[in-house]
């Protein structure tokens, strides 16, 4: 498989500049300023076939280029490095272990829309990761690949480090810009789009750590190289984070399109201590759970995921074993979600607080034969219906455990208890 | 403006450029249910209240945010939307306290309402609610009560865009979100109460109005506020014959939809205490009580005998009444100086957004009618005090009451020859008088008040005077009787029409002209 | 009267914030952490020193401040323990790890000890979980946790 976002991660020093430089660093970055128009740049990317790796999915080049060149506002880059999403660790190791190829990567995008400033906003809790990466700008602005006039070419980059303060929420592109306003992390209601209506009512683009650590690789190696990797619709390669019940947990490099269940069994060592699997999410817990019988045929890529009912998202693994209780762990993510909603709308501030409370008295033994069905209409409720796609992220898993595990939800019910051992 | 075209549940609607889909609706007559939305305050889109169906569209859109674009359409009633909507007050509903036996937004709350209207489900809810601070006093005038809250953000976001006093701001996270004051600030903006008004549930309630009156009760009468020259177009809502409250009415030419608190509370002061009931007149002991032919022929024969006159209207006469005292008082004398009650304050920049310098709110309007002198009130009132008048005839002001001059005031009308007092309650100034007349206050006026800017707008009568008490036109009218006038009056309109035209501004103007919006005048300018 | 205020050396601190970004408002949190650090803790004092320096509305920061978890207007402990409680961590014995520090310390989550050295938060996914379970305490993850290894690590805190 190819190693284009771990390329660097392992060598000693790594997130020093001249550790990074020697690995071929910031040549991309010159490349783009000095032999690249924008438009040129954003075609390449849109030929590379990359989609926003925080969860979205989204293609990365058609993002930048609904962004109005013409528009006489500044513009913005966003580095979203808010990694929240639970069983994701993916951008923490690239923060921690190649903070230059996410600065370069940030600069080549905000060359591609004719931004003068990027900001990289991190969550708060990444105390370490923060200082890495306030060192690693400090680096690259003194060896001039950051400020005025950068390798000469008149084109002149800020960036800023700007740490959140602990808000899932600020995850949400919207909601990320609410906070670096300076306000609390409220997603803002769309349109407008943040592409001509972004920070501070300007055009702003904001991408995925992940993301922006692709571009430099794909700068030098070249679009067709890149879209040459992966499935029709997923190119390139992804991280995947593994935790759980797994005997290799950890941030994996997989091209897409690579098969699931090989990658549990194998690549991630499969399920220690002999257990059996019960369950995997596929793409951090926002995303609905696979059971064992569904994994067959399921190859790592959007498509893939899709078809089977579920999603690739963050490409947050958890897998699950026999011993656990199905009923604790839809609890434990209601109740993720009930912390982390922003309280704006009406739908996500009741719902998800009102589906943890269901979650929780089936947990304790206080089900009710109603209850299970009751979750299921809330959270049919929730879908679709709120300002930002946090409702979506906390409505899809309630209903996924329960319709995916009924008959033991059914039975924590009628016993009162977990008929399974808890966590 | 560029027009465009939508369809709204099958029917073509023109509507234009610029507007979304639910002020598209709301003006073609389409109800679609909202809270968060107000016309005059930014889009919130936080109730979701108001998602629709949109061709093409594979989501539910809120219509508060969805601009029209040619040729979309628009499903307000479908499955998917009717199932939104019970979706949506459903999780309102979950942790709203069962408090409608004792709140006061009963009967005009908007979950009630919607409840009745779009959802009609039983409660699945069956949890601990969530509990919240209640009872909150946020200031003199608003009481919060933060579990029937249902987070609009309407309060915060009129603080911020209309006051811009920003007191309100939204605390904390998920369902512990909730409305506070900065610790240790009051909500005491001179437009407080307006988020009362705009509070589309009873989280934000009017302690002047707590537990007074259930809503139905309250009859409804369209009016005008008298607490000063702008004219904010009021609800005037009265229960039992008394006067419970004032509601902002819309009119975007005046007070768009707010109303100041001091307007708001001014009935208190200016219809509470004990009625003159009976005329009254000075013998050798005092005021005594007597009838009203009686009190008008001696009223007539004093002043007739006793000029140079002065005559003071209250700003608060409508224009009909000011018509007739003018009418009235140079029939008497031909050396009659005659002024609107006026003085000006400082004005602070938030009662700026709505206020006038001033507390008559019809000083315009009686200055058109001819209740003018040069010079202005002040220089009136100067003149009272240098002794230029034997005879006055002063009418719904307590002079006495005047910051600054009241005592040199009062020295003045002792050392008048005659005076008469025309007002609703015995006042210090009344205690002066030869012959007291009783009469009206505004809630209890049919008529017009012109407001500052030239825009001649109804009162409409909503209280009845207690008996014994005359309409003021009705007292002026009866003295023109006697003072040899040949016209009568039967009622306001009348007197109305005979000023319009007289009165060259005025001219061709009638009441079914002014409506329950006003007719604006053209527009010269008038000296306070 | 509001005594709380900057000092100098962390007034020149917010010059500099503030300068770093196109507008002033949009460096609240760089400030508001600044405010913390200095203060110990974000009071409604502070947060009205802090609304005047930004020049908003103090009940704006007051909702701002409300809003995030790592913003404190009440003391909190020298050492702030707060052990992930979300679902990878959970998988890998998280409870376990948390009942040995309420036992140790005893303490329960959203305490602080007598002495005021430590506070116990349980919090939501720290993006550590493929070193599950672990805790985070001030700035400093601490990871592949055992009811042995934080008994140790909480001993070696001062």
């Amino acid at each position: 498989m190819e190693k284009i976002l771990l390329r660097n991660v392992d060598a000693p020093d790594s997130n020093t500049i001249g550790a990074y430089r020697s690995r071929g660093g910031y040549r991309a970055l010159e490349k783009v300023v000095s032999e690249m128009s924008p438009e040129r740049l954003i075609d390449e990317i849109k030929a590379s076939g990359l989609r926003g790796r925080g969860g979205a999915g989204f293609p990365t080049g058609m993002k930048w280029g609904f962004v109005p060149k013409d528009s006489p506002k500044p513009k913005y880059v966003v580095c979203n490095a808010d990694e929240s999403e639970p069983g994701t660790f993916k951008d923490r190791l690239l923060i921690e272990k190649d903070p230059h190829a996410i600065i370069e990567g940030t600069i080549i995008a905000a060359y591609a829309i004719q931004s003068h400033t990027a900001f990289i906003y991190i969550r708060g809790e990444l105390s370490y990761g923060a200082k890495v990466l306030e060192r690693a700008i400090e680096e690259a602005a003194a060896a001039g690949f950051l400020g005025k006039n950068i390798f000469g070419s008149g084109y002149d980059i800020d960036v800023i480090l700007h740490r959140g303060a602990g808000a899932y929420i600020c995850g949400e592109e919207t909601g990320l810009l609410s906070s670096l306003e300076g306000g609390k992390g409220w997603p803002k209601v769309k349109p407008p789009f943040p592409a001509t209506h972004g920070l501070f009512g300007c055009p702003t683009v904001v991408n995925n750590v992940e993301t922006l650590a692709s571009l430099p690789w794909i700068i030098e190696q070249g679009a067709a190289r890149y879209a040459a990797i992966g499935t029709e619709k997923s190119k390139g390669t992804k991280l995947f984070s593994v935790s759980g019940h797994i005997n290799k947990p950890g941030v994996y490099e997989v091209d897409m399109g690579y098969p699931f269940k090989k990658f549990l069994e194998e690549d991630c060592g499969g399920v220690p201590n002999g257990k059996k699997l019960k369950g995997v999410i596929p793409g951090g817990a926002s995303m609905p759970v696979l059971r064992p019988d569904e994994l067959d045929g399921i190859t790592m890529d959007y498509e893939s995921f899709q078809a089977a009912g579920t999603l690739l998202g963050s490409g947050g693994v958890i897998v699950m074993d026999e011993s656990t209780c199905m009923v604790q762990a839809a609890w434990n993510i209601s109740r993720f979600f009930a912390h982390e909603s922003c309280g704006q709308c009406s739908p996500c501030r009741e719902g998800c607080h009102w589906m943890e409370k269901i979650f929780r008295r089936v947990e304790h033994g206080e089900g009710k034969a109603g209850d299970l069905d009751l979750i299921l209409s809330v959270s049919g409720n929730i879908m679709g219906n709120t300002i930002c796609p946090f409702g979506d992220a906390a409505a899809m898993p309630a209903a996924a455990f329960i319709r995916k595990y009924r008959a033991e939800f059914d039975e924590h019910i009628a016993r009162k208890k977990c008929t399974v051992s808890p966590i | 403006m560029d027009p465009v075209k939508i369809i709204i549940d099958g029917k073509e609607i023109a509507t234009t450029k610029g507007k979304t889909v639910i002020q598209a609706a709301a003006e073609a007559g389409i109800a679609i249910p909202y809270y968060c939305y107000h016309p005059k305050l930014t889009i919130a889109g936080n109730c979701r209240m108001c998602l629709v169906e949109i061709e093409k569209m594979p989501k539910l859109q809120i219509s508060c945010n969805t601009l029209v674009t040619e040729g979309m359409a628009v499903k307000t009633e479908s499955p998917k939307v009717l199932e939104a909507r019970r979706a949506v007050m459903e999780f309102l509903l979950i942790n709203h306290p069962l408090d409608c036996p004792i709140c006061d937004q009963a009967g005009e709350c908007w979950l009630q309402d919607y409840y009745m209207e779009h959802d009609l489900s039983a409660s699945r809810f069956d949890e601990r609610k969530e509990h919240e601070r209640k009872r909150e006093i946020f200031g003199p005038y608003v009481v919060f009560d933060g579990e029937r809250c249902i987070k609009c953000t309407r309060c915060v976001r009129f603080l911020q865009e209309v006051t811009h006093t920003d007191e309100l701001t939204v605390v904390n996270r998920g369902d512990d979100s909730t409305i506070a004051l900065f610790p240790g600030e009051i909500l005491d903006n001179p437009l407080s109460v307006n988020v009362v008004d705009i509070c589309p549930v009873g989280a934000l309630t009017d302690r002047d109005f707590r537990f007074k009156v259930r809503v139905w009760y309250l009859r409804k009468t369209p009016s005008i506020c008298p607490g000063c020259s702008t004219g904010c177009n009021i609800s005037l809502e009265s229960y039992q014959n008394r006067i419970a409250r004032f509601k902002p009415r819309v009119n975007e030419a005046v007070n768009s939809h707010w109303l100041c608190d001091e307007g708001r509370y001014s009935f208190h002061a200016l219809t509470e205490g004990e009625r003159l009931t009976t005329p009254m007149i000075r013998q050798e002991g005092g005021l005594v009580t007597t009838d009203w032919d009686t009190a008008l022929e001696a009223a007539i024969a004093g002043l007739g005998a006793n000029g140079p006159l002065l005559g003071v209207l209250s700003g608060r006469n409508t224009n009909e009444e000011a018509f007739l005292f003018a009418r009235l008082m140079k029939k008497i004398s031909s050396q009659t100086a005659l002024e609107v009650f006026y003085r000006e304050r400082e004005l602070t920049e938030v009662e700026k957004v709505l206020k006038s310098p001033d507390r008559s709110p019809n000083f315009r309007g009686a200055r058109d009618m001819g209740v003018h002198a040069n010079g202005g009130f002040d220089s009136l009132a100067g003149r009272l005090v240098a002794g230029n008048f034997r005879g006055a005839y002063i009418v719904g002001e307590d002079l006495i009451d005047l910051p600054g001059d009241g005592e040199k005031i009062q020295t003045a009308l002792e050392k008048l020859s005659f005076l008469v007092v025309q007002d609703t309650r015995l006042t210090p100034t009344a205690k002066l008088a030869h012959v007291v007349l009783p009469a009206t206050h505004f809630g209890e006026k049919e008529g017009t008040y012109t407001n500052r800017r030239g825009r001649v707008q109804k009162l409409n009568a909503a209280i009845v005077p207690p008996l014994g008490a005359l309409q003021d036109w009705e007292i002026f009218s009866r003295l023109l009787a006697r003072a040899g006038e040949k016209a009568a009056y039967a009622t306001a309109a009348e007197i109305f029409l005979a000023l319009a035209r007289e009165i060259p501004a005025y001219g061709g103007l009638n009441y079914g002209k002014i409506g329950d919006q006003g007719f604006q005048l053209g527009n010269e300018t008038q000296q306070p | 009267m509001n005594e709380v205020k900057f000092s100098e050396e962390s007034l020149k601190r917010f010059e500099a914030i503030v300068s770093r970004y196109p507008k002033k408002e949009a460096a609240m949190l760089p400030v508001l952490y600044l405010a913390q650090e200095e203060f110990g803790y974000l009071s409604p004092e502070a947060i009205e020193y802090v609304a005047a320096k930004m020049e908003v509305p103090a009940a704006r920061v007051y909702g701002v401040v409300t809003f995030y978890t790592m913003l404190n207007m009440k003391p909190i402990g020298r050492h702030h323990i707060q052990v992930c409680r979300t679902l990878p961590c959970a998988l890998a014995g998280a409870e376990r790890i948390a009942a040995a520090i309420k036992v140790k310390l005893r303490i329960g989550a959203g305490e602080t000890t007598a002495d005021g050295k430590f506070t116990l938060s349980e919090v939501e996914c720290l993006a550590s979980c493929g070193t599950a379970p672990m805790m985070q305490v001030n700035d400093d993850y601490y990871e592949n946790l055992s009811a042995q290894s934080v008994g140790e690590i909480l001993d070696r805190l001062k």
